[in-house]
């Protein structure tokens, strides 16, 4: 389930306004197939109906409307010394309402195969009954999509300022260093971080598309120069199917690479000029360097415990994770509470979308080579509850303890996936995933909580 | 002229204060007068964490093994972050800058050039 706010003026008393291209759009723009579209009015004086759009059609509902609640009549609505709490600029507008309840105030589209369902004369209006005015229709979408809904709830062309402002930066650099960054960009990725960006950057009473884009990019190239030098740590060969900087020319390119978008990235984040967001991301470099060095030293005592786990991946993960939603959030001007609503938000999901990064490497669908994390001996949350497992535990810490070949990797996997150590990750994660959830709910997040929600069930849906 | 660093500034780096650190960080004292007082430690040492820091990564010249490596990942993170909090953005700008100046020689496999230099350039731009 998606959502967001459709806003719109008004120009007369009584207007109908065709929303039909505008929610076509939405829905091709949220990748939905098969679903419905629900549309709600957040006014008392502003209808929905789904009908034909022929202009002397439109001259007969108004007429209608008019003979049905005339203007001109006496409404006790607008009798305002019978009132109380009369605001200064109450309008006159008895009719109005009257005409509203003529009306629906919410209608459900059904979505099939990329489309509305919608007949030949049929169009979506809202009924403007008391114009002009700024009117907002909150809108959900509930169904399936061929594309991760994520990109939805951006604004229009979001995604694609993403990655217009990464193809810029990336054209201004030298080759040497821009080259192998350009390899690991265009390689894919899930780009969370900075999709959290540019998401939280919509919440606050500032928001600048294009702002959000030049922050989500620099957050983006600094996730990548942590990933080349660790690649050159973890000794990895391979990244997102392509050979790792370190691996294909080498540690010395790899560090200055790394070293580079570090510098480039910061540099782009104290241009944007808020030093609320320079800290944040700062501190959530800080902490992924940390970590970093904990992740490194508690290879001795592989595979390691719960609360080392989640120490290492709070600051390695979802540091930039929370990072990201915060200063999104900064950036727009959102509420001190929004900002750390939304800071916790990302913590949580971060945790839980390592949990689920974890279980990838068991499952033999994801495309991934199966028992990876293990022949690296990266931190893994199922082998330490497997290893903890009191019928496989001893079995597990034996073989880790000693040199992994590919039958020592494949032993473990068994052992892993025959004991309920994927089962415990997987409520784990979904549990973090609920408590991020619930962080949403206390704040006001301008109709992009249904957005929010589906990213964060979206971070471990890829392991149920 | 001593300048107090905090301790927090300091966490889990406190091994390189011997090694080169406190050295790197006096030779900043000076150059950094310029600014209010209680900014003046957190840039010097923001300037030393990155001289120290590039010499144990080993940036354009033989590569540090992974762990010193990743402590001089964490000297830059923490220059970034004292920089965030007590620098100008101008002098955010061209300390960031002078890293990839020096990171674009690196890679280029050309001489990078002195850290200090550049640094204490970078220093001047309030």
């Amino acid at each position: 389930m998606i959502g967001k706010r459709l806003r719109f003026e008004t120009k007369h008393p009584t207007e109908f306004v065709d929303l039909t291209d505008r929610l076509r759009d939405e829905v091709r723009r949220a990748g939905m197939r098969m679903g419905r579209l629900h549309l709600q009015s957040l006014h008392t004086t502003l209808g929905l109906a789904v009908n034909e759009n022929e202009p002397l059609l439109l001259r007969d509902f108004e007429g209608l409307l008019e003979r049905l609640a005339p203007s001109g009549a006496s409404y006790e609505h607008d009798d305002f010394e019978r009132r109380f709490d009369v605001a200064m600029n109450e309008p006159v507008n008895g009719h109005a309402h009257c005409r509203q309840l003529l009306l629906a105030g919410f209608a459900t589209l059904l979505v099939e195969d990329g489309e509305l369902v919608l007949g030949r004369w049929q169009s979506v209006f809202a009924v403007e009954l008391d114009g002009p005015r700024h009117r907002e229709l909150a809108v959900q979408m509930d169904g399936d999509f061929s594309l991760s809904p994520s990109g939805w709830g951006l604004g229009s062309g979001a995604p694609e300022l993403l990655d217009l402002e990464l193809s810029r930066q990336l054209l201004v650099d030298p080759e040497p260093v821009a080259a192998p960054m350009r390899r690991l960009v265009e390689a894919g990725g899930k780009r969370l971080r900075p999709k959290l960006v540019q998401l939280t950057a919509g919440i606050g009473p500032r928001s600048e598309p294009l702002r959000a884009a030049a922050l989500a990019a620099a957050v983006e190239l600094l996730h990548n120069a942590t990933l080349i030098h660790d690649d050159y740590v973890d000794e990895s060969t391979h990244r997102r199917g392509r050979p790792t900087v370190a691996a294909a020319e080498g540690p010395e390119r790899a560090v200055a690479v790394g070293d580079y978008y570090f510098a480039k990235a910061t540099r782009l984040i104290a241009e944007i000029g808020n030093r609320s967001v320079t800290s944040t991301i700062a501190e959530a470099l800080e902490a992924i360097c940390a970590s970093q060095i904990d992740d490194v030293a508690l290879r001795g005592a592989y595979p390691g415990d719960h609360d080392s786990y989640l120490r290492v991946v709070r600051g390695k993960t979802a540091a930039l994770f929370a990072g990201a939603c915060a200063s999104g959030a900064l950036l727009s001007e959102s509420t001190p509470e929004t900002v750390e609503a939304l800071r916790r938000y990302g913590d949580l999901l971060g945790v839980a979308f390592q949990m689920a990064d974890d279980l990838v490497d068991f499952s033999p669908s994801s495309g991934k080579p199966v028992g990876l994390d293990i022949r690296q001996r990266v931190l893994s949350l199922p082998l330490i509850y497997a290893a903890e497992d009191r019928a496989v535990g001893p079995e597990v810490r034996r073989l880790l303890a000693g040199s992994l070949g590919d039958a020592e990797v494949d032993r473990v996997t068994e052992l892993v996936t025959s004991s309920d150590a994927l089962q415990r990750v997987r409520d784990e994660a979904q549990a973090l995933v609920d408590a991020a959830v619930r962080e949403l709910e206390t704040v006001d997040l301008d109709g992009l909580r249904p957005t929010l929600i589906s990213l964060a069930h979206s971070a471990v849906d890829r392991i149920s | 002229m001593a300048i107090q660093v905090a301790d927090r500034d300091l966490e889990r780096l406190e091994s390189l204060w011997e090694d080169g650190l406190s050295e790197a960080y006096r030779s900043y004292l000076e150059a950094v007068e310029v600014y209010e007082p209680a900014a003046q430690p957190r840039l010097a040492l923001a300037a030393a964490l990155v001289e120290v820091g590039i010499r144990l990564q080993g940036l354009g010249g033989r590569v540090a093994a992974p762990p010193t490596l990743l402590i001089g990942d964490l000297c830059l993170a923490r220059s970034s972050r004292l920089l965030a909090d007590a620098a100008p953005q101008s002098v955010q700008v061209a300390f960031a800058r002078a890293i990839e100046e020096m990171a674009w020689a690196a890679a280029s496999g050309r001489a990078v050039p002195k850290t200090r230099e550049l640094l204490l350039r970078a220093l001047d731009a309030k």
